[in-house]
């Protein structure tokens, strides 16, 4: 048993360990910073904000996973907003809106089964055909909404925004279900194949899996993520911007990465990336707590992100210095 | 249930080159076919074509007597046909289990996969080789933390899960142990039992001997005989093994002079890596001593740790000097040169031009700023001196032959003067012309006084250039050949580890 317990083992076999540890880091300074923050106000404005980076995050995560990374969210969540803000518009029905939220859902997965198309059957580089796409989608969103403006029906916006269930803030249980739904999909046969995908590609296809089928399935899935993210974040905005999903995309990446996944694919999970997302909005708002100057907001911001992205390494050179 | 499969006549072509001209086998069910052959004989091309990794080009395939067409490695499989690679197919982030299973794992009623059944079937295939693993191994290890000859028995195990009816070993036992073996051998036994063939592809002849019951050997693509284990010899065999006219003609212009007086060049004493074992031997001042044996008996790691690419232990001494290579600059400043053989990857920057690619170790000696006229005229004395046939010094490395690529790999190591090159393999995939001049090149260079160390994977190049050839065989030296045991035969028979070793 005792081999069991090395570091290795851990970080291969539980990801989440180190996120885990980082959340609770952030979570300790922020109820530091802000005592009230376990308040069922506070902590609903909270997680509503955090919601579709985390979203996000699950999608960008079991693209990682499979050995892709899709740099194209960003572009899928700012199309779907425009397209909510323009279609439903601020006095529109509730049945319309719904309706809505059913086509955007299957806009971002076809925009992801686009990107699944180039990367899986033509073969070619996920991160230059997602950076590629990401302007296609980017310039779609302005195209459907040039100037900001339009919006959701604010009694919908507020269903988002104010409903807490049994007590809990609305994100909480989106959260908890996806992170069920990924706890059977890891065990599925489908899940193995994810794995063996983004492990060795090569040797999934000699044991005859089907790798491009794989490949291709990733996107759709980051795609439909990315259709979700929107939906959220353009219910907590009430309105339409083309360019609100533009800084999402490595966002979403870096909560992957702080969340413990492989950036070389086959290593991690869903739960890290859920964590990491939480870390890197915690973050955010102890910056604002702390009241650090604004113009040194973005530097302090990105040292704790290097800082969380570096310890697991630096853990492991001093590891290996000492053996 | 009785079953066979039969190649007949199979060609195989790799671009221009031959693989396979005239490829055969029968196996069997209830026997343990063995493949032998020498170095680039087709052996792997043939288990290739066999389970369906290449698509042949002619020839047929016969499975009971009907004939088969395996386009895909799950074709063959499908039809029974199962092959434990020497490249292994496991994916080295995931458990033992998941891996022996992928694509096949017991379900639950629920579309998840049933851990306790997993888990179960894999201790049972682990219980096949227990007491062979160094530690205890479990199901749920992750196979990238294991070492390489229990990642061996676990592709052997996935390899039989699925329950073929038969199994090609492509050098499976190459870096398993000697318990492990013997368990595996048990294991063959079994099969045998019931109703498997095995087609078994290994370079040592002892286990050979042991486990075949039928032999089929190769020769340049040809299948040259097969027949019997219990009719046939190891010194017969290796007749079999080896060509009876050489194509090979060259023979060193001088002859092999006694280079005994001269001082000791190159010392190396108890040398080990992952790979080497022990080897000592000393090489004198202008001798050209080749390194032999099969491919991946600690060749490369011989002249990569003289080189100092790689960690290595033991005394390592340059013309007396005991030194430490801890990088190759340091093997670089004591006038060592290497030579590797795989050009694309370690030889040469193929989109840069052939200029830059000839001053890239010496470009120091240029100066600061580059003196380009310099550096230009001497790249032209070194080309010329090479022969190499080029539009010019700015074109880009990629426009050239195989050949003359390789020359230029040559060359940017001469323009450092080296005192001990390092050939690894130098003259793979080079035309005939071209190696007739690197063959004169190299014994000039060595009557210049250059001490040569010379890896190659053709055994006439060796027998033709060398003054002595060491032969490595599971990562120690063999046997020495030299003078009048310097021949093809006891070179392949010493490369095999048959008993005849460098003696007549």
């Amino acid at each position: 048993m005792k081999r069991h317990l090395t570091w290795e083992f851990l970080m291969v076999r539980y990801p989440a360990f180190f996120p885990l540890i980082l959340l609770v880091l952030a979570l300790a300074i922020n109820l530091f910073l802000q005592p009230n923050m376990f308040d069922r106000e506070t902590l609903n404005s909270n997680m509503r904000v955090f919601l579709p980076l985390i979203l996000l995050a699950v999608g960008q995560a079991i693209v990682l996973l499979g050995g892709g990374i899709d740099i194209s969210v960003g572009g899928v969540v700012s199309i779907i907003n425009t397209i909510l803000a323009t279609r439903v518009g601020l006095d529109g029905s509730p049945e319309k809106m719904w309706q809505f939220v059913m086509i955007s859902l299957l806009v971002g997965a076809l925009a992801g089964a686009i990107n699944g198309f180039f990367i899986a059957y033509l073969r070619l580089q996920p991160i230059i055909t997602t950076y590629a796409t990401s302007f296609l989608y980017a310039g779609l969103a302005l195209f459907i909404l040039p100037n900001p403006g339009g919006g959701i029906p604010a009694e919908i916006a507020n269903l988002y925004r104010t409903s807490t269930p049994l007590g809990l803030p609305l994100a909480f249980y989106v959260t908890a279900i996806l992170l069920l739904v990924w706890s059977y999909v890891s065990s599925t046969r489908y899940g193995k194949y994810l794995f063996a995908v983004g492990g060795k590609a090569t040797a999934a296809y000699e044991t005859a899996v089907p790798v491009t089928r794989v490949q291709f399935s990733i996107y759709i899935i980051s795609g439909f993520m990315a259709a979700l993210a929107g939906i959220a974040l353009t219910m907590l905005s009430g309105s339409g911007n083309a360019e609100i999903g533009g800084q999402m995309t490595l966002n979403s990446i870096t909560a992957v990465v702080i969340g413990g996944n492989a950036f070389s694919g086959g290593i991690g999970g869903v739960a890290g990336p859920v964590m990491g997302a939480m870390t890197l909005s915690l973050i955010q708002n102890i910056i604002s707590f702390a009241h650090i100057n604004t113009w040194w907001e973005t530097l302090a911001k990105a040292m704790i992100i290097v800082l969380a992205l570096a310890v697991p390494g630096i853990i492991n050179l001093i590891r290996r210095r000492r053996a | 249930m009785a079953k066979s499969l039969s190649a007949r006549n199979i060609v195989k072509h790799y671009g221009g080159v031959v693989a396979l001209s005239d490829g055969n086998l029968d196996v069997h069910t209830g026997e343990v076919v063995a493949l032998i052959g020498a170095n680039g004989s087709g052996k792997s091309t043939m288990s290739k074509v066999i389970n369906g990794v290449v698509v042949l080009d002619a020839g047929q395939l016969l499975l009971d007597d009907k004939p088969v067409n395996f386009s895909s490695p799950q074709a063959a499989k499908n039809m029974g046909i199962a092959t434990v690679f020497q490249e292994l197919s496991l994916i080295p982030q995931m458990t033992v289990a998941e891996n022996i299973w992928l694509t096949r794992e017991p379900m639950t009623g629920f579309g998840t996969v049933n851990r306790s059944a997993i888990k179960e079937k894999t201790e049972q295939l682990l219980s096949l080789f227990r007491g062979t693993y160094k530690t205890e191994l479990r199901p749920d290890d992750t196979v990238g933390s294991l070492p390489p000859d229990e990642k061996q028995l676990i592709e052997i195990l996935k390899a039989i899960s699925f329950n073929p009816w038969m199994v090609i070993l492509d050098e499976a036992t190459a870096s398993l142990d000697s318990r492990q073996v013997e368990r595996l051998f048990e294991l063959i036994g079994d099969w045998k039992g019931t109703d498997k063939a095995i087609v078994f592809i290994s370079h040592r002849m002892e286990e050979i001997f042991r486990i075949a019951d039928k032999y089929s050997v190769l020769r340049n693509g040809k299948t040259v005989g097969a027949g019997d284990m219990k009719d046939i010899n190891d010194k017969e065999l290796v007749k079999l093994m080896i060509e009876k006219e050489s194509v090979f003609s060259f023979s060193r212009a001088d002859s092999k002079n006694d280079k005994k007086d001269k001082p000791i060049c190159l010392e190396v004493k108890d040398l080990q890596t992952d790979s080497l074992h022990g080897v000592s031997f000393s090489v004198h001042e202008g001798e050209l001593v080749g390194i032999g044996g099969l491919r991946g008996q600690g060749q490369r790691d011989l002249l990569l740790s003289l080189f100092g690419d790689i960690p290595y232990s033991g005394v390592i001494s340059i013309f007396g000097n005991a030194i430490k290579l801890r990088h190759p600059r340091d093997a670089m400043k004591r006038g060592l040169a290497l030579i590797p053989g795989d050009r694309a990857r370690e030889g040469l920057l193929y989109i840069r031009s052939i200029l830059e690619n000839l001053i890239l170790p010496s470009w120091a000696q240029y100066g600061f700023p580059l003196r380009i006229g310099k550096a230009k005229k001497d790249a032209e004395q070194a080309g010329a001196s090479l022969n190499l046939k080029m539009a010019g010094l700015a074109e880009p490395v990629s426009s050239l032959s195989g050949g003359n690529a390789q020359k230029v790999v040559l060359g940017k190591w001469l323009m450092r003067r080296p005192r001990l090159l390092l050939l690894d393999d130098p003259t793979k995939g080079v035309d005939v012309g071209t190696k007739a001049e690197f063959y004169t090149l190299l014994t000039r260079l060595c009557s210049e006084g250059k001490t040569i160390l010379f890896y190659s994977s053709t055994d006439e190049e060796l027998v033709g250039m060398c003054d002595r050839v060491l032969v490595l065989y599971d990562g120690i030296i063999r046997t020495e050949l030299s003078g009048a045991s310097l021949t093809k035969e006891n070179l392949i028979a010493a490369s095999l580890g048959a008993s005849n070793e460098g003696a007549v």
